[in-house]
This record gives C-alpha cells, structure tokens and sequence, in this order.
C-alpha cells in the first residue's frame, strides 16, 4: 500500500491555542500548569507532614512557631490497635491482591481470547457488577458476611474485595491480552503445546509487564480502602484506613495523631509506587 | 514427506460462509499457493489443514490419515504466521528449541538441528537476541528456522513476506525459492500477491469468496484464466477487459463496438455461436497488443490515439484510447518516442485473445490458442 503514501497529501496542521503564544510564553505557560497541578497534589501532603510533626497544641497553628517533635510517631505507634492494623492492611492488600490476580489473569484472558455461551455469560456478570456503583455493595455485603459468620475477620474482607477486583480489574487484563499478538500462541499449539500450554508458558509470560502494573494498582486500592473496611470490619480485624478516622472523637480531632498514622500509612503506598512506577507506565502502555 | 489431500472443505462462521467446498490434492514435496483477494477464505483453509479452526464440513488428510479431529500439535505440521508470532520473551535459540523440548528431544540433538537450521538461513550470530531486537527479515528467517528445525511433514504460510518492505520481500522471495533446493516438504503457501504467487507456486489455486476458482501451474493460469476473474488477478498490469456485443453480419459473426467490427475466425465463431446478440468481454493481456500492422492473418488492427505513456527502461506502457474504451499495451520498445495524443495503429494476434462471459467472474468462452473451454466452471452468484 505504498501507493497511499505517495499521494504527496499532507492533512493540514490543527492549530491549538497553545500555537498562539510565542514559544516562551508556552514554556512559561507549561511551567505555570505544572507548578499549578504540584501545589494542588503536593501541597496538602506538605501540610500533613508538618501537622504530624507539631506539638497538639500546635496543629491549628501549624505555621506558626518552630516546634517540631517526633513524639507524635511514638505515640501512635505504643497504640496497640495502629500497629495491628498497619500489619492487617498489609496481609489483606497482599492477599487479595495474591488471589484476584490470580483469577483476574484467566479471566481477562478468556475474555480477550474467546466467544461463546460460557464467555459471554461471565461478560455479562462482571458488566453489570461493574455499573453498580461501588457504595451499593456495601450493605448487602455487610448482611452476607453476618450471615456467613465471618464479619469482622479476614475471609469476610478479602472475598469481597476479590470480587470486585475481579469485575473492575478482569477489563484491564482483557486489554493487555488483546494487546499479544495470538497467533504466538497459535505457534505454540502447533508446536507441542495444548491451550493450557500455550495460555501459561506464551501467553502469560508476555503478559507480565501488564499484569506487574496491576498487581501494583490491586495493592494500592486494598490498602487505601476506606469504605468495606469501615462497615465490614470492626475490633477485631482493624484496618489502617479506618483506625486513622477514629482520631476524632467526641472530645474533637487529634490532629497531630491522625496526621502521624496518616504518614506512616503513605510511606508502605508511596513505596509501591516508587519501585512500581516503572512497570506501571510500562505495563499500561502495553 | 506427506501428501495434503482437501475434499469438499467447508467452513461456515454463523451465516458467513467463509470457505467453500474446497477440492484440493497437494503431492509430496509439491508448493502449493493459495492466491485471492483480502477475505477469499485462503487463511480459514490453511488454518484448518493446521488445525486452528474447526472444519464445518468435508475432510481433510495428511500423510494418509485423516486430521479433523486431532490438535495442531499432533498433526506434524509448521506455520509461519504474517506477523512472524515468534515468542516475544524468548532468544532466538529458544524460539527454535521451543517445539523440540515441547517433543522431548535431547538437548544435544536440538543443537545440531539448530545449528543446521541457521546456517541454512544465515542467523547464527542472533541466538542471543530477543525478537525485538531483530530486523523484520531477521524475524522471518527466525520464524523459518522455527519450522525447519521440526522436520515437519508440511509447511503452512501465511502471508510471510506481506509484512516486508519491497525490497525485502523480493529478496527473501529469492531465499524461499533457494530454501526449496533444500528442505523439499510439501508446502501451502498463502499470499494475496499475485507475482509470488506466480513466482513460487509449482501450482496455484486461486479463490474468491471461499470457493476455488481455478487451479494449475503457473502459465496454465496464466495463459489459460478459466474466468474473468482468475484472467484479471494473475499478470502484472493487469489484462485488459473490454465489453463487446457477439453480432450476426454477412454470414459470420463479429465482435461489435470495438474500433471496427472483428471478424470471428470459425473455431472462434463456433465456439461464441450461442452467444449471438449477448455481451461478452474481451480479454486482451497489455503484451499482446502490439504497436504496428503486426502480421496479416488472424490479426485485429485497431485505430486509435494514445492517452500516455509511462517510461519504464525496459519497456514503455502505453495506454490507448480506441473509440470510447482504453486499453494499456505493454512492451513498447523504449526507444520509441511516443506523445499523448498521436494517432496510432496496434494490432492483437486473435490467437491470444479470450472471450469471457459478461459479469466479474464470467467464465471463459474462448482462450487463446485452446479452443473452447469445456471444464465445467462454478463461478459466484
Ligand atoms: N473468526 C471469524 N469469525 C467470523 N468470520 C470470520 C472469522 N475469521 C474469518 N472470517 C471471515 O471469513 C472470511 C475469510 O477470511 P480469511 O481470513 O480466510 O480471509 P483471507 O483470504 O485470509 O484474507 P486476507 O488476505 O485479508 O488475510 C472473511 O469474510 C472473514 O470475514
Ligand atoms: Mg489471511
């Protein structure tokens, strides 16, 4: 088709507004935006920081005086309930991430590769979970693990968060298997594998990059849930997310408290996001 | 070593029928091309002689054993894909090892057929590369070599240069051919371009719309089209079509509307007798219209002007307005200095031309040198 090419036609150029700035002005333009986006991402993060490191009686005056104290970290940290759910958050984003994952990748796959009545069926399912908005399940969900005895225990959190990491995350995976090429694993059929084969040893391992991201993204969102935590746990099983909120009380809000915990609950996400970076952006470009 | 034996192959997607009735025996050692139009059904035959799609209908036998039913892996086959499908996390080494650890074979054996494979095809210094950092004719030799490695009892191509440059695809053309001379397998290859086709083929099949439209060497195809469109696909440029009325006149019968009446010879007369008062299409290939009187029996002149003319060194392709109808001639001496608008005179020797029924896949009425084609012909409706 180099015929096409030939033509000698070149689409005329879309102009943006941007165009019409002098090249400076779009630098300085650019930076403004940038600088702009930083303050509005970096600056409450910059407060909270501050709060965690100020004296109670300091925090409504946070910029004002120059009394900075670790003592805050330490207090939190003797709360025997902060320290057991920093180490539940952390087995359940792990463990769900573990077992989601697992189930996302086939199913992902089985959406991406075939038709038929089973995979339409499991489209449909996970297309209509996915338009009932999020807080919905909530509810029901609270009756059902009730009902099941396991409210406030770690199966009672980690299967429905399985399940709606397998309707929201199943697409995405469906989107980096339609990104590989099939008719590698058409190769591999011919030479010597059955589908399991091919599914496991070609497909998948071109996966990977996609299914790292992802991995990455499942963590996160477990460890910064709010909501299931809140209604589906209780003394028992405390979560970060949730402890973190019980700092205000009816005596008012310790402030200073809450900011620490809320600090030390960045430091876990903020690593996972540093090391992750690199598979995100290059798993999400698959 | 096996032979491919295709009997009545059908394959139905819900409503589209994508293959029709396919008849197709391919001998032992013999290349066979599958040539047509993008959606004629030729990757949907070949995916079900390797067993990536199911046949709706009909059987088909490798090596004397009927494979519908069995796995790609069982049916000792090689593919090579249009976009090479080599596995993307893999070394070339591995790629090439991948189907012969899947069969177990020792690790020394896999060597030497490796090290046999790449040297036919000249990649032994890229073993150690990821496909990625392979060329696109780098990836096709890789690809080869995944197949070569295997022995298999046939080899399946899709498409396997469409992805080259020009340039690229001729050459690797050129080391397919030479690949022959030394891994002879029975071979089906896919290709939507005429000049492999026409290159590689010991035989061709040509299809449209999933049903087989003529199979045969490459010049009976060529010189023997069963039908306008088998006519209009093979030969590059293409044959000239021009739509003409069979008409009754002093005894004899002649082909109206095109410069002057054309007297019909009486096998050609014969042949067309059922046809009076019909349209038929003329068939002309560009090289067989010459500039000039040409020789005096069984020779068509025409009178008519040239619309241009495209320089190509070797020749020059003119093309010609004759009344209202332009032809393009091909094989004008180069030297000749020719201008839009001259008037000029050309001349077809009858004995190369064909007649075809009215319609794009009209079948032969007459072609050239044959006399009257009898082989009953299904064309589309
Ligand atoms: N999985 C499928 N589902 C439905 N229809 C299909 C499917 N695969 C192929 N077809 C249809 O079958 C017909 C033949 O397709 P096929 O891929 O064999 O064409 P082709 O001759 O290889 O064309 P190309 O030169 O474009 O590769 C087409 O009309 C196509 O739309
Ligand atoms: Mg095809």
């Amino acid at each position: 088709m180099s015929v096409a090419t030939d033509t000698g036609y070149t689409p005329p150029k879309r102009g943006s507004f941007l165009d019409a700035l002098a090249p400076g002005g779009k630098r300085a333009f650019f930076l403004l935006s940038v600088l702009g986006v930083l303050l509005i991402f970096a600056f409450p993060v910059f407060w909270l920081v501050l709060t965690s490191m100020r004296p109670a009686w300091g925090v409504y005056y946070v910029h004002r005086g120059l009394e900075f104290t670790l003592g805050n970290y330490l207090e939190v940290l003797e709360q025997e309930v902060v320290v057991h759910a920093f180490f539940n958050s952390f087995v359940i984003a792990t463990l769900s991430t573990f077992f989601s994952l697992t189930v996302t990748v086939t199913s992902g796959y089985m959406l991406s590769r075939f038709t038929g009545k089973l995979a339409n069926a499991w489209f449909g399912t996970i297309y209509i979970f996915r338009t009932i908005p999020y807080i919905t399940w909530v509810l029901p969900l609270y009756f059902v693990t009730q009902w099941w005895g396991i409210f406030d225990t770690y199966l009672g959190l980690l299967l429905p968060h399985i399940a709606v990491h397998i309707c929201f995350f199943s697409w995405l995976m469906k989107g980096f298997f339609d990104g590989i090429d099939p008719s590698m694993e058409s190769a591999a059929l011919i030479d010597g594998c059955t589908r399991w084969g091919a599914f496991l040893r070609v497909a998948l391992p071109s996966a990977l990059p996609g299914i790292a991201a992802l991995s990455i993204l499942c963590w996160l969102w477990t460890w910064n849930e709010f909501l299931f935590a809140l209604i589906l746990t209780s003394h028992n099983t405390p979560m970060i997310t949730v402890v973190m909120a019980q700092f205000v009380s009816e005596l008012g809000t310790e402030w200073n408290l809450m900011s620490a915990t809320a600090v030390m609950a960045m430091v876990p996400a903020l690593i996972v996001a540093i090391f992750g970076q690199k598979y995100v952006v290059r798993g999400l470009k698959v | 070593m096996a032979e491919v034996k295709l009997t009545q192959v059908n394959k139905r997607y819900g409503n589209i029928h994508a293959v029709h009735d396919v008849d197709l025996t391919v001998a032992d050692e013999e290349f066979v091309v599958l040539v047509g139009p993008s959606g004629c059904g030729k990757s949907t035959t070949l995916r079900m002689v390797a067993g990536l799609e199911e046949i709706s209908g009909g059987t088909i036998d490798i090596g004397g054993r009927v494979v519908n039913d069995l796995p790609p892996r069982d049916r000792d086959i090689a593919m090579v894909f249009q976009n090479y499908a080599l596995y993307q996390h893999m070394t070339v080494y591995d790629n090439l090892a991948f189907g012969l650890r899947n069969r177990k074979v020792p690790e020394a054996d896999i060597r030497k057929e490796i090290d046999r494979a790449a040297s036919i095809l000249g990649i032994q210094p890229l073993m150690a590369r990821k496909p990625k950092q392979l060329s696109g004719g780098q990836q096709q030799r890789v690809a080869l070599g995944r197949c070569i490695v295997r022995n298999p009892a046939v080899f399946l191509f899709d498409e396997p240069l469409s992805n080259l440059d020009a340039k690229l695809r001729a050459q690797m053309r050129i080391e397919l051919k030479e690949l022959r001379t030394r891994v002879a397998t029975t071979s089906i290859y896919v290709t939507h371009d005429q000049v492999e086709a026409m290159t590689l083929g010991d035989r061709i099949v040509v299809m449209k719309d999933g049903l087989v439209q003529q199979i045969g060497t490459p010049l009976e195809l060529y010189r023997t089209p069963a039908n306008r469109f088998v006519g209009s696909f093979l030969g590059s440029p293409a044959m000239n079509f021009v739509d003409v009325t069979v008409v009754q006149k002093n005894g004899g019968l002649v082909l109206s509307d095109f410069g002057a009446d054309i007297v019909l010879p009486d096998a050609m007369a014969a042949a067309l007798a059922g046809h009076v008062g019909k349209n038929v299409v003329i068939g002309l290939r560009p090289e067989h219209i010459l500039m000039g009187e040409g020789s005096s029996e069984g020779t068509i002149r025409l009178d008519g002007s040239i619309v241009l003319t495209e320089q190509l060194g070797a020749q020059q392709l003119v093309e010609l307005r004759v009344g209202e109808r332009t032809v393009m001639a091909a094989g004008v001496d180069p030297d000749l200095r020719l201008q839009g608008g001259d008037a000029g005179r050309f001349s077809i020797a009858l004995d190369r031309v064909h007649v075809f029924a009215a319609g794009d896949s009209g079948p032969v009425l007459w072609s050239a040198g044959k006399g009257q084609v009898t082989a009953p012909l299904r064309h589309v409706s």
